[in-house]
């Protein structure tokens, strides 16, 4: 049976209904999927607007909230840094519908590989045994790895604003309106709960000074002494300046990378260079692509997950700064916040997957990053629906007598860097979408219980 | 293999006590082949010994009244008030309950952390000061700590190195299987050391099991609560058991049907009052049978940590609750994965320490493993691809030859026991691939192939990365300069 056209929507519907498709429509989307990916660079570009989300490990339930939250495929345009599969219950149906939709909609979403994207690693933790489990064989599972092959390392984000289009979401319960910039600042960062209700807004260098006052306390372990590359000077980067409001559109690409840095790709270009096509190896700069950790650490660290490195402030603003990019998104690591903004912001971990592993607690991000210019990605509300509003960059009715305070007390969580301050390039406006783990009621219970073969 | 080297069925206490040489543990399993060497060893033999000892002990027994003639069925419940318990293992349980309180003196840490809580390692130094200081000295009987302490190393130093582990890893703040492994070789110890009093149809392990095994348990589920102790080689749902595996094994043996001796374990059945498999995925019902019994008491937790349904995020315990055949196959099922994905596993029993008393040599009685054995699941293994199932060795199989059926063998369906193939090593286990690797879900996936991890960095990220080794593709000292003309990967050519 092929599965082009309207077999193609069945199986998707399928899918999101969490069951798994026979293994003959596995193996002709595999097929597709490898004919669609091969064409794709190592390191894919992508035009914002875009979501950007982490890591998936097999929680479809929380992906179909992630969708419900983040909008759909193909209205949403989606980059997932890989890490679909293992740990969870349902790889196998989460990792099909994200392939499913990319051959459907092959620009509207693009998946990269993350480090469980290997036959190695799935034989470990757990998709190997999903699939025997599922399918009573193992052929779905190397169909799948197969594809594994295929998947970009990378993704280069360009075109992204550097301000965001204002959301008119309500204000979350707590939010502190003391701390919301004043309606004439450009929003740099803005943070939304499942509800789209904004919890956080930050506008970018409202308060230079007190910013730079204020980093040398903020967090001693990562102020590098490290010379960070300057704005001054550096080619490309003359346009940016410290002065609020000027720079609009000159903000640098972004680089979306499962793991983080590798010592031996000082560009990417080297990325581009690579042969992709195999199982991920147990070292050299494909390895360190996938598996690499930042960290408060100067230069290069040996990784504690013995693949890949850890990689401190210097290197990311050094990379960066070489590849005119002005920030790099990265997955990898469980954040309890659902993302971790670190080193001044040149480097941001998103984590997708919330309650991770049934237990941790933790909240999921997705990260959306507007399009430049025309604000195009975003329907702007008009000015009447917002009772009052300026530009529609602030609150609107929700603006109480203290939303116009200054920023001179802006507060900045714990997930976010210590100070956007010391930048090659302004990093594009970032807006974050919190949710929760998925509501657990309405799931089936199998009606078999395969028994192990230790118990037969 | 000859029938004539028969493992004993209970630990040896060692003979010539005062002649022994005690030795420091040390790590002796470096690579795939080791876990070879290891199965087939000394040490290995002695653990397997140990935990059906344990096992066979907890088994409920029928009682023959002597007057009546009648005969009752004795249960052994966590809550029996009614046992023999010796004055070493009372002492034993009191040491738990006094690493328990030490948690009071090292509450968790408020400030801002990505998962696991640096207050564990506050918690993890005062137990190794006192321990350092002499705490065993108010638990343990004075003959037991005084042996070798006139010679270079004491019994104490084995003792205390297999305690000390079994608490978990203060660096990763992490804990798993292999950490129980170490208590139970902590108790293993002692038991060859001749500590505890001669048994009398098992009833000395029983109260090891039910007074210090579970309190164990107990102090490692509030360790895991109060410093959120990531799982050490969990697969997620895919495993078992987050952090355990003992209190299955113990748990499904008191849940089997009676014996009077030995003897007489069955491979199938359970005790007639014991609740149906399927409960473990009914709430309620686990929450009226944890307090009694150590397989409940351990889902019971899973609950107290999980949110979900049951079946999903334990999918591995929800399908043994669908045995039909009884506890007892349970039990069977538990001691064989128990071998197979525990013991035979190098990131897991990487890090045992061997000394004089769980002992790295080979063991004579073994059979020759093939030099395949087992070392799909370590490190250098190449990608995997459908594989035969490794011939493990079967310790327990040397026993079917005696009139014992080992409660671990086969059923009737046995064949004589040749020694070379273990009795599980049927057909219908899969051909599964054999990698295997330790990590959490939120402690960051470790390769698997990394097999002499470096440390992970210590509680004060430094400057310079310590653990960096010289030479490494990652110079750690020399990126400091100026990174943008002494990049790190300067003489680096990318791959490819």
């Amino acid at each position: 049976m092929s599965i082009g056209g309207s077999d193609l929507d069945k199986a998707i519907q399928q899918l999101r209904s969490c069951r798994p498709i026979p293994e003959n429509q596995v193996r002709e989307l595999c097929y597709k999927a490898r004919e669609l990916l091969i064409e794709e660079g190592n390191v894919v570009g992508v035009d914002a607007p875009v979501t950007i989300c982490g890591d998936i490990h097999g929680q479809f339930h929380d992906l179909m909230e992630l969708f419900r939250v983040g909008g759909d495929v193909p209205d949403t345009n989606y980059l997932f840094m890989g890490d679909f599969v293992d740990r969870g219950f349902y790889s196998l149906e989460s990792f099909l519908l994200l392939l499913c939709l990319k051959v459907r909609y092959p620009d509207r979403i693009t998946l990269i590989r993350g480090n469980h994207e290997s036959r190695q690693i799935t034989t470990v933790y757990g998709f190997y045994d999903e699939c025997l489990r599922k399918y009573g064989s193992a052929n779905v599972w190397r169909y799948c790895c197969e594809v594994f092959d295929y998947l970009a390392l990378g993704a280069l984000v360009t075109g992204a604003a550097t301000s965001l289009s204002p959301t008119d979401g309500p204000l979350a319960e707590n939010t502190n309106l003391d701390a919301l910039p004043s309606q004439d600042e450009e929003i740099e960062i803005e943070t939304l709960n499942a509800a789209g209700e904004i919890m956080y807004r930050y506008a970018r260098n409202s308060d230079s000074q007190s910013s730079n006052t204020s980093q040398p306390n903020s967090n001693p372990a990562s102020s590098s002494p490290v010379q960070t590359p300057s704005r001054v000077g550096a080619a490309g980067t003359g346009a940016t300046s410290s002065a609020n409001g000027s720079s609009r559109n000159d903000t640098g690409a972004v680089l979306c990378v499962h793991g983080g840095l590798s010592p031996l790709i000082d560009t990417i270009d080297k990325i581009r260079l690579l042969d992709r096509k195999q199982e991920v190896p147990h070292e050299g700069a494909m390895c360190d692509l996938l598996w690499s950790d930042p960290d408060e650490i100067d230069g290069w660290g040996l990784s504690p997950r013995g693949a890949g490195f850890l990689f401190g402030a210097d290197i990311v603003k050094c990379f960066n700064h070489k590849n005119d990019l002005s920030l790099i998104a990265r997955a990898h690591q469980l954040v309890m916040e659902g993302f971790k903004e670190m080193f001044e912001s040149t480097i941001v971990t998103v984590w997708s997957a919330p309650n991770y592993c049934y237990r941790c607690g933790n909240v999921a991000a997705i990260l959306e990053l507007g399009e430049d210019g025309s604000n195009a990605g975003y329907v702007r509300r008009s000015n009447g629906d917002q009772g009052g509003g300026g530009g529609g960059w602030v609150l609107g009715s929700n603006v109480g007598p203290n939303g116009q305070a200054t920023n001179s007390n802006r507060r900045l969580s714990s997930v976010l860097g210590e100070s956007l301050q010391q930048r090659s390039r302004d990093g594009p406006g970032r807006r974050y979408r919190v949710f929760e783990a998925a509501p657990q009621d309405s799931r089936g219970m199998p009606a078999k219980k395969p028994v192990a073969d230790y118990f037969l | 293999m000859s029938t004539a080297n028969i493992p004993p069925r209970a630990l040896h206490v060692i003979d010539n006590l005062s002649e022994h040489r005690f030795k420091v543990p040390a790590k002796c399993i470096n690579d795939g082949d080791d876990v070879s060497f290891f199965l087939a060893s000394r040490a290995y033999t002695d653990i397997l010994t140990f935990i059906f000892q344990l096992t066979a002990a907890v088994i409920p027994r029928k009682v023959k009244d002597g007057e009546t003639g009648k005969t009752t069925i004795r249960e052994w419940r966590l809550q029996d008030d009614d046992i023999t318990v010796p004055p070493i293992v009372e002492k034993l349980g009191q040491l738990m309950e006094t690493f328990k309180s030490i948690i009071d003196e090292a509450p968790p840490d408020t400030g801002p952390r990505r998962f696991g809580n640096v207050s564990f390692r506050k918690w993890y130094d005062i137990v190794r000061e006192r321990v350092a200081d002499g705490l065993l000295d108010d638990y343990l009987p004075a003959d037991i700590l005084v042996l070798g302490s006139e010679a270079a190393v004491p019994a104490r130093a084995e003792l205390e190195a297999y305690l000390i582990g079994s608490f978990g890893s203060s660096q990763r703040l992490d804990y798993g299987t292999g950490h129980e492994l170490s208590l139970l070789a902590f108790l293993g110890c002692l038991w060859k050391l001749g500590a505890f009093p001669e048994s009398n149809d098992g009833n000395v392990e029983r109260a090891l099991i039910l007074r210090v095994v579970e309190p164990y348990l107990e102090l490692i589920r509030r360790l895991i609560l109060t410093y959120t102790l990531e799982p050490a080689g969990s697969h997620g749902v895919w495993g078992l058991d987050d952090h355990s595996f003992l209190p299955y094994i113990l748990g499904s043996a008191q849940l089997s049907p009676a014996i009077s001796s030995t003897s007489e374990i069955a491979m199938e059945g359970s005790v007639p009052s014991a609740p149906d498999p399927g409960d473990v995925a009914k709430a309620n019902a686990v929450q009226r049978e944890r307090p009694r019994n150590m397989y409940f008491s351990a889902i019971g937790f899973i609950y107290d940590v999980k949110k979900g349904p049951f079946w999903e995020h334990s999918p591995i315990l929800f399908d043994i609750s669908g045995v039909k055949a009884g506890w007892a196959k349970i039990n069977k099922g538990m001691l064989k994965m128990y071998d197979k994905e525990v013991l035979s596993k190098f990131p897991v029993v990487q890090h045992f320490p061997f000394g004089s008393l769980f002992v790295w040599e080979k063991d004579p009685a073994a059979a020759e493993i093939a030099k395949t054995v087992h070392t799909a699941s370590q490190p250098n293994s190449s990608a995997p691809t459908a594989r035969s199932q490794p011939p493990l060795r079967d310790p327990i199989g040397d026993l079917g030859a005696q009139t014992t059926r080992a409660l671990w063998a086969g059923g009737s369906a046995m064949p004589p026991a040749s020694g070379t193939a273990a009795p599980w090593a049927s057909s219908r286990v899969p051909t599964r691939p054999e990698v295997s690797v330790p990590t959490g879900p939120n402690q960051p996936t470790r390769a698997p192939w990394a097999s002499n991890a470096p440390l992970p960095p210590g509680p004060g990220g430094t400057t310079t990365a310590p653990w960096a080794k010289p030479g490494a593709s990652a110079p750690s000292g020399e990126t400091q300069g100026i990174p943008s003309t002494r990049a790190p990967w300067a003489d680096k050519k990318p791959q490819g």
